[in-house]
């Protein structure tokens, strides 16, 4: 619960955040328990020892990325393209279906509804297994292709959404002006748009971030591919899960903490 | 502008039709001239269509039928010609428009580079003697949001003039202010008004009509019931609904 006065002055420490952290230890603690009582009952033997060695080697004083960092650079790769093309997916599509042309609409609908009710693993599949030969495309880029076509429709949506939020007063003063439709996408309405959007557009990308590890099923080694070769490799299936379960919330919630900071920055008041 | 140019009416309109979906009809063969430098006011009742025939005159409306004319420049389908009306043709909102994310400064300076083409230097320089013409220099860099009702409307006024109009259209512009801020933004129009603008204004503030308007319209249903110098609507209304309106806002 946040009071009102912690609202205004961030956190405030007082008995009943106290009593909060207590439980939340508790709650901690007890599954911690019973985690690793089934793993008694399993006789699983951890090794945790072991694991840093697939994070990173520090030979001589020279530092190298193990598998699973190496993973994660490729998940980076995959998503920061992923992100440029769903974006420009997303605004020409949400642009299109504001615009008055009708073959502009019927293109950007039919789009939409196909990416919507196909499972996205299936358009990895058909990418990878159909396309990608017929057209000559290599393995990361259909993984690539497929994540942004897949993401880029929800974020037109939520570009439409926030293009149509903007006041029609702000497309008639910039008119007035003799702004062109262009002009005024540019430099009226998306800029407003894009900060009210901010906060959306990030759960999109996290979702590119988590989503990008279905591509691990037409073998790109990116972070969850590498788990899963090390595993099959040494049988730690729990302790490199955990890893690469930790080593993605790192990642998705510092993009949040950006985020955040970046919607303080920009704040537009009303 | 002198010589063969000199055209006597900067503003022909001809019989204009606009019917709203629903069947509501905004303008019915609507004509009027404005001459250069000339004041027009047009009053009249909520929903007379008066500021349909403003939003028409610089095409933020479609007009159904008839034609529109602008110093020369016929206002159609020819996309050229609606952008060089809209330079040549400033507009001043109700609810001011100014663009929240932009200061005071970039909002009159956008115009200026993308539609006038000018350097940086050349929009800033126009940019400051405006802000000094309406009066508040010292708000250049604050936001939108941080100025009261009243400096908002004049950097709109500011904004629209950044482009050198030769026609300014006001839309209600007092009409979303507190009382105490409306007289600073007549003011400001009322300057631009004896500096020889051609301005067509919406209002129901009948002093400034009495003070610098050369004509005014008044209408109802889509049409112009009454016209004349502000004077005959003072001292001589014809028309029995023209005396109905203004004993209502006088």
């Amino acid at each position: 619960m946040i009071t009102p006065r912690a609202r205004r002055t961030g956190l405030v420490f007082n008995r009943s955040t106290f009593f909060d952290i207590l439980k939340f230890i508790l709650l901690i603690a007890v599954l911690t328990f019973l985690i690793y009582r089934g793993t008694l009952g399993l006789g699983y033997n951890w090794q945790w020892f072991r694991v840093p060695k697939y994070l990173f080697l520090l030979e001589d004083g020279t530092f190298t990325l193990g598998p699973l960092l190496n993973g994660l650079m490729v998940t980076f790769r995959i998503t920061a393209w992923g992100l440029v093309l769903a974006f420009a997916f997303g605004l020409v599509t949400a642009l299109f279906r504001l615009s008055h042309s009708f073959v502009a609409v019927v293109v950007a609908r039919g789009y939409l509804e196909l990416i919507r009710n196909t499972p996205l693993l299936v358009q990895i599949f058909f990418l990878y297994f159909v396309m990608a030969p017929v057209l000559g495309i290599e393995r990361l880029f259909a993984a690539i292709l497929a994540l942004s076509l897949f993401e880029g429709a929800y974020a037109s949506e939520i570009l439409r959404a926030g293009i149509v939020s903007i006041h029609k007063g702000q497309w008639e003063a910039a008119h007035s002006l003799g702004l062109t439709t262009f002009h005024t996408y540019r430099y009226i309405i998306l800029p407003q748009a894009i900060r009210r959007l901010l906060p959306p557009l990030t759960s999109q990308a996290i979702s590119l971030i988590k989503d990008s590890a279905l591509v691990s099923t037409i073998a790109v080694y990116e972070l969850t591919m590498e788990g899963r070769a090390i595993v099959a490799d040494t049988f730690m299936t729990f302790e490199i899960w955990f890893t690469v379960a930790a080593i993605y919330l790192v990642v998705t919630i510092i993009l949040s903490l950006v985020v955040t900071i970046m919607e303080v920055r920009f704040k537009v008041v009303h | 502008m002198q010589g063969q140019t000199a055209r006597e009416f900067i503003i022909e309109v001809d019989k204009i039709n606009k019917e709203f979906p629903g069947g509501v009809r905004a303008l019915v063969d609507f004509s009027t001239q404005v001459r250069k430098g000339e004041v027009l006011v047009v009053i009249g009742p909520s929903g007379s269509g008066k500021s349909t025939f403003l939003r028409c005159l610089n095409g933020l409306e479609e007009i159904d039928s008839g034609s529109i004319v602008i110093d020369g420049i016929p206002l159609d389908d020819n996309r050229k010609h609606r952008l060089e009306i809209r330079k040549e043709v400033g507009m001043v909102f109700q609810l001011f428009n100014l663009f929240p994310h932009l200061t005071v400064v970039e909002n009159i300076n956008l115009a200026q580079k993308l539609v006038r083409k000018k350097t940086k230097e050349e929009a800033a320089e126009m940019t400051m003697s405006l802000l000094k013409k309406v009066g508040i220099p010292e708000k250049a860099n604050n936001y939108p949001s941080h100025l009261s009702g009243g400096q908002q409307q004049r950097v709109a006024i500011a904004r629209a003039l950044a482009l050198m109009p030769k026609v300014m259209l006001f839309d209600e512009a007092t009409s979303a202010l507190d009382p105490e801020m409306i007289g600073e933004v007549l003011d400001v129009m009322k300057t631009l008004a004896r500096e020889g603008m051609t301005m067509v204004v919406v209002t129901h503030e009948m002093g400034f009509a009495r003070e610098v308007s050369d004509r005014v319209i008044f209408m109802d249903g889509g049409r112009i019931v009454e016209e004349g110098t502000v004077e005959h609507f003072f001292t001589n209304p014809q028309e029995e609904r023209t005396k109905l309106f203004l004993s209502q806002i006088l």
